[in-house]
């Protein structure tokens, strides 16, 4: 039957068949929808136009009515499915109108007949529907989430999906659209979508391989569990990380490649295949690196990059043999140097140059990220990054660049090479790369602000040049309020940072930072639930108490606050390490001139240091000998009287004991320790 | 030092015998037009050639009959009749390659153009192919094209009569054809004789390239080989 187009020319004409739509005479209703199928076929105005017209609802209402003949809810659904290849408008209408429930429950009941197959009309009636459920799910906005309604929905989608190449390709792309969350990607393993995934990887339709990688892909990402299921699945004798190393090969359309690549290293991250499987070294990193080259497209070379700098982000050897495959390094740089081409034609200017942009942050994006795991460990990588052309310039712009996710990128760029001693003397000096950071941490999210400030954590070493216009940037008050912050990286970013700057820095510094953080902060973040955080608290206090006249003026203000501090720490049920900390504080207080009358006047605090010399753990008896020696110097003023006080405590007598120690550290501090005592 | 310089200018009939000493199966050929014949979808002449050669189709006849129908109505310009067929063989065919759409919808503008209906040429133009124009600067340059036939008191005489000429519905016919043979996961889409006769051209162009003197295919259909100039 075919009926011709003419009568649908224009909005009057169309009145007819529309009304015809409403007919009861079914033959009728039949004539037009198809009238109105062959109009909203290849036609984005059409399809806007039938849809304002308000005859998505009547044709929902026919695929509801279980009287009607199967043939008009095939061209029902066939009409739905066209409406939904129009724009983003036209599905998000079609969405809010219900379509995707209805299309759902149409399925639901039907079985394809395994002697009449294709030719019946359910199974028509389902590849109608399939395809127009496959078309509305590749829109972001789609509401996938309604095929787990039903939980036996997505088995009986895997159960469609043998029948016929449209049928796979449809399951696949529905289910890759799909598969979300942890809880999707267990359910879909549990039903069996793996073996139907590693079957229809060995299809010889490129359109139906390329969706089954894709939910392979969703599957595996961060789920461990279902990783290990692909990783030991198989189909015709071969398993799927073979077949999916098969699908790399270079005679494959790059897509596939790339596809193939991304699960491969999905299951790696995932931990179903180790950094040392050669389908990792030699296929997988290789692939990608080749995938990042010029004369990939734009999109599949930050496809690549951000693929490839996920698989090396946390593997040393991964990161090294990446950055010596096939001129990498370069091949990434080139990413940030992308300059759009003029736009060909006048009327796509502005959509032309805004799609520019966009491909040249992704670029960016994708580049500094792939050189920041590239450059997470390994110092002569970082090197070899920061060599590259311009690429300081690069960062630093990209520190300041319109996009927020280029800026997070380039700080996360930043931070992996800011590990290297080298470069903060000097590339990061010459660059004032602390300039806009510092500009970046004011107002930034939460994601920025964790990169943005660990790595002023590292621009804040003693070493680095940088530390003094930071300084004066403002950035004791800007690191307090980050200890204030309720994420704990933050507050400890915002510690770590104080402690770094702490460090052999002048009085004018140190007092800075006591009045700014406040005592009554400190010890909120004595009592932190992050042990880390605590330990760099510490470490501050520790950094802070140093140097004689540093010590005794910081003391004269704060002493008894301090005091308390170390004392809560030593009482607290603490791990060892901190301990130790809060004893080298205790040493560095012993270490001062008027200070020290702070430990010798706290019965208490002189009791525990005894005992701790008597401790277990050889660490903590050397601090607190180091503490007891700093007390009793002999050359400085009141020595003697500190001396015989702690002798009457016992000290000299539990020296004697421990000189006889085998630990040679310990021995050379008991000895020190001893000498400072007059010969009894 | 090039290839000629080594070389002396090689003879037509030392071409010729050369190419004659080669052997090609003669179920090699009947395969290849066979091909021929099943791809661009001659029916019957393939059951005929079927029977008088006993080379086996490379899919089944029957499967055929859509696509010849859709090829025909094409053939005699009729032109919304091959959309709506295939929009009943792969509804999605259309909505996926809109650049196809626009050559059918193309299609049926020069054959109201052809027939003379000047009114509803352009009224057609207006409501369904401007959309087309809009977003693909293309597509506009070839709409542009044939609404100049308008112009012409005898379009036939035009400089765009070539879109009046069958050849330009065999043009469209063809891509379409192949289109259906891709939706159909049929590859490949065009015929092996195709491919091969293109091959021919290539190799002359690398070797005219090189500018090497050799005996030359002039004439395709008539396999015409000229002595080297």
């Amino acid at each position: 039957m075919v009926t011709l187009m003419q009568p649908f020319m224009n909005v009057e004409s169309s009145r007819s068949y529309i009304d015809e739509l409403y007919s009861p005479d079914p033959e009728k209703c039949l004539q037009a929808i198809v009238c109105l199928k062959n109009s909203v076929i290849g036609s984005n105005r059409q399809k806007g136009h039938v849809i304002s017209q308000g005859v998505v609802p009547r044709l929902l209402q026919l695929l509801g009515d279980t009287a009607l003949p199967s043939q008009i809810k095939i061209e029902a659904t066939i009409t739905l499915g066209s409406l939904a290849k129009g724009t983003e408008e036209h599905v998000k209408a079609l969405v809010e109108l219900g379509v995707v429930p209805m299309l759902i429950n149409g399925m639901k009941g039907k079985k394809i007949h395994p002697l009449f197959g294709l030719v019946s009309d359910d199974a028509k009636l389902i590849e109608a529907s399939l395809c127009c459920l496959r078309t509305i799910f590749q829109v972001p906005c789609a509401p996938v989430d309604l095929i787990y309604q039903d939980e036996n929905f997505t088995l009986h989608l895997l159960s469609l999906a043998p029948h016929s190449v449209s049928n796979q390709v449809c399951v696949t792309t529905i289910l890759a659209a799909a598969c979300k969350t942890v809880e999707n990607q267990n359910l879909l393993c549990a039903q069996g979508a793996v073996q139907t995934l590693a079957a229809l990887l060995c299809s010889p339709h490129y359109k139906v391989q390329m969706p089954s990688l894709m939910c392979l892909a969703n599957m595996c990402h961060q789920n461990s569990n279902v990783s290990a299921v692909v990783a030991t699945a198989s189909f015709g004798g071969k398993s799927v990380p073979d077949l999916l190393v098969g699908l790399m090969a270079r005679d494959k359309p790059s897509e596939m490649q790339m596809a193939a690549a991304k699960c491969v290293t999905y299951m790696h991250r995932a931990g179903a295949i180790s950094a040392e499987d050669p389908k990792i070294l030699y296929k997988t990193l290789p692939c990608l690196v080749r995938l990042c080259k010029k004369d990939q497209s734009c999109g599949e070379r930050v496809t690549a990059a951000e693929t490839l700098a996920y698989l090396t982000e946390v593997d040393t050897e991964l990161q090294r043999l990446a950055s010596i495959s096939n001129h990498l390094v370069p091949t990434l740089a080139e990413l940030l140097r992308y300059h759009p081409e003029p736009p060909i034609h006048p009327n796509q200017a502005a959509q032309k140059l805004e799609q520019e942009a966009k491909i040249a942050q992704d670029m960016k994006q994708a580049a500094f990220r792939a050189f920041a795991s590239l450059g997470a460990n390994d110092e002569d990588i970082r090197k070899k990054i920061i060599e590259t052309d311009n690429l300081m310039d690069h960062i630093v712009s990209g520190l300041q660049d319109p996009s927020p996710k280029v800026r997070l990128a380039a700080v996360r760029c930043l931070h992996s090479l800011s590990r290297s001693v080298q470069q903060l003397r000097t590339t990061f000096q010459d660059h004032s790369v602390w300039r806009p950071l510092m500009q970046l941490l004011q107002g930034a999210s939460d994601d920025i602000l964790t990169m943005a400030s660990s790595t002023l954590c590292n621009l804040l070493l003693e070493f680095s040049p940088s530390k003094e216009p930071i300084l004066e940037s403002g950035a004791v008050d800007l690191l307090c309020n980050l200890t204030r912050r309720k994420d704990p990286a933050l507050r400890l970013n915002g510690i770590w940072a104080l402690m770094n700057m702490a460090f052999q820095a002048e009085q004018k510094i140190k007092s800075q930072i006591l009045d700014t953080l406040g005592t009554d902060q400190i010890f909120r973040l004595l009592s932190d639930p992050e042990v880390n955080v605590l330990m760099k608290t510490l470490g501050l206090l520790r950094n802070l108490l140093s140097t004689k006249p540093h010590i005794d003026q910081i003391m004269g203000r704060h002493g008894n606050q301090i005091m308390q501090a170390v004392v809560l720490i030593l009482e607290g049920n603490h791990n060892a390490e901190v301990k130790e900390q809060a004893l080298c504080i205790l040493a560095n207080i012993g270490d001062g001139e008027s200070a020290k009358e702070y430990i010798m006047a706290n019965e208490d605090v002189l009791k525990k240091l005894t005992d701790y010399m008597m401790h277990s753990n050889v660490k903590l008896q050397i601090a607190a000998i180091f503490c007891i020696s700093n007390l009793v110097w002999r050359e400085e003023p009141g020595a003697s009287e500190r001396q015989a006080r702690l002798r009457e405590m016992g000290v000299f007598k539990l020296l004697q004991q421990l000189i006889m120690t085998s630990d040679t550290l310990l021995f050379d501090k008991v000895k020190t320790a001893m000498t400072q005592f007059p010969e009894a | 030092m090039s290839y000629t310089e080594k070389h002396e200018n090689i003879s037509k009939d030392d071409w010729m015998a050369r190419l004659e000493s080669r052997h090609i199966a003669r179920a090699d050929m009947n395969k290849l037009i066979m091909n021929y014949l099943v791809t661009e979808g001659f029916k019957e002449a393939a059951e005929k050639f079927q029977q008088e050669s006993g080379v086996a189709p490379s899919m089944e006849l029957d499967s055929m009959d859509e696509r010849i129908r859709i090829r025909d109505a094409i053939q005699s310009g009729r032109i919304q009749e091959a959309t709506a067929l295939v929009n009943q063989l792969h509804p999605e065919l259309l909505d996926n390659d809109r650049y196809l759409y626009f050559h059918l919808q193309q299609l049926h503008l020069i054959e109201l153009i052809r027939a003379g209906k000047i009114e509803e040429a352009l009224h057609f133009a207006q409501e369904q192919l401007s959309e087309a124009g809009e977003s693909d600067p293309n597509v506009l340059n070839e709409l542009e094209r044939t609404l100049a036939l308008l112009a012409f008191e005898e379009p036939n005489k035009s400089p765009f009569s070539d879109l009046l000429h069958p050849t330009h519905r065999q043009k469209v016919a063809s891509e379409l054809n192949a289109a259906i043979l891709k939706m159909e996961n049929r590859d490949p889409t065009t015929p092996k004789l195709a491919s091969l006769l293109k091959l021919i051209f290539w190799s002359q162009e690398e070797l005219d390239k090189k500018k090497i003197k050799y005996p030359k295919m002039t004439d395709l259909a008539g396999a015409v080989i000229e002595s080297p100039k």
